[in-house]
């Protein structure tokens, strides 16, 4: 194979009236992802594409599109691994289109925030200010590590067929975001999550489709969060979940470290005394 | 009510048909005595207080269990926070209604 042919959709909200797809033949070398094809014609075929990447390993979530009719990252997508000679790219379906594969995550992101995706003590001054560190046994943590590894690339949410049909539905993202929070031991605003999860378009409009978990990147599998999430909280109605304890605290250091002193600015800021 | 509690009352109301309608399909097609559609049998259980309470038990899990799915469908449609109300409403006076009109069969029989 020494070319590959790009089929991209296009579109300008300021110009088109709906997108178009754009055909682009360039030279394929080994090893190259459909990154690194995009980011070809870019510099060498047509500066007014317009598509997201930054870190180029996926781990930034930046650069998802959907590749040959599939969510995926498209650093992380080797053009070998389609095996075809057309490789079809389009923005990230469920979310409205800024300018050709650029998608406008913002609902991605007030959703997550809607669920309080942050540790809750039981004392919130400690959350502000903090007086010592908090424990957290290794098996605590493999209780939900996987579904801290989320990049929030919107890829789960481009597959979920719910949140194809209802806008309003949390989503894959969110409702796993909300069972990570909700099961470290550290946190104490099970409670408050729930509530927010708890709504017609919640937690329970999803239907273990399980495109999320094929979807996602980091292998998080939001579904099975999803279902965690459920059994917490019919535990947590009927009353059969554990009342959170507070974390133990960390014994203070038995020798203070003296602090690391903080170097000169080496060139003299305006107004200082040299 | 909650969103949590209509679905513990989904899953229970999902168990419980199983249990109801898989039952009397026992006693009545295998370890009951005779012709289950006779007209005698037929009013023999019309009249028994028992088979009363499973009929309306059935009625009752059914319509819950029925109305509840129809419902989980209706609400992916994106509907505003005012069309879900009335959805919500709608709903109940439904069940209601139904239920009311297909009680009247077997009380009166009994």
């Amino acid at each position: 194979m020494e070319k590959i042919t790009f089929k991209v959709q296009r579109y300008d909200p300021d110009k088109d009236k709906k997108p178009h797809i754009q055909q682009f033949i360039i030279p394929f070398r080994h090893g190259m992802t459909v990154l690194d094809g995009l980011i070809y014609i870019k510099e060498n075929v047509d500066n007014t594409l317009s598509f997201r990447s930054s870190c180029r390993m996926g781990i930034c979530g930046s650069c998802g599109m959907l590749i040959n009719s599939l969510p995926m990252l498209a650093c992380h997508t080797p053009i070998e691994e389609l095996k075809k000679d057309t490789i079809t790219v389009k923005p990230l379906p469920n979310f409205p289109i800024v300018k050709d594969l650029v998608a406008d995550l913002s609902a991605l992101f007030a959703k997550h925030k809607s669920i309080k995706p942050y540790i809750m003590p039981q004392d919130m001054t400690e959350a502000d200010k903090p007086t010592a560190e908090f424990l957290q046994a290794r098996g605590q943590l493999e209780e939900f590590v996987q579904f801290a590894y989320c990049v929030k690339c919107g890829l789960c949410m481009a597959a979920c067929p719910t949140v194809a049909t209802d806008k309003h539905f949390l989503g894959p993202q969110p409702l796993a975001q909300s069972y990570r929070y909700s099961a470290d031991r550290r946190d104490c605003g099970a409670k408050v999550r729930f509530h927010e999860t708890d709504t017609p378009h919640g937690i329970w409009l999803c239907h273990l489709a399980g495109a999320c978990s094929e979807a996602c990147p980091k292998g998080v599998d939001p579904a099975l969060a999803q279902q965690l999430l459920k059994r917490a909280m019919i535990s947590d109605s009927l009353r059969l979940r554990k009342k959170p304890v507070p974390p133990s605290v960390a014994p203070p250091p038995a020798e203070k470290k003296p602090r690391i002193a903080v170097p000169e600015f080496t060139i003299k800021q305006p107004g200082t005394k040299s | 009510m909650r969103e949590n509690h209509l679905k513990i009352l989904q899953y229970v109301t999902g168990i419980g048909l199983f249990f109801l309608v898989g039952g009397y399909h026992l006693l009545l097609m295998h370890l009951g005595k005779g012709d289950p559609e006779s007209w005698s049998s037929v009013a023999q259980r019309a009249a028994s207080a028992g088979w009363l309470t499973i009929y309306i038990l059935i009625l009752i899990f059914g319509i819950y269990h029925g109305l509840h799915g129809v419902r989980g469908l209706i609400l992916e449609l994106s509907l505003p926070n005012r069309a879900v109300k009335v959805l919500n409403w709608s709903i109940v006076l439904i069940g209601l209604a139904v239920f009311g009109y297909a009680v009247y069969i077997p009380i009166q029989a009994f």
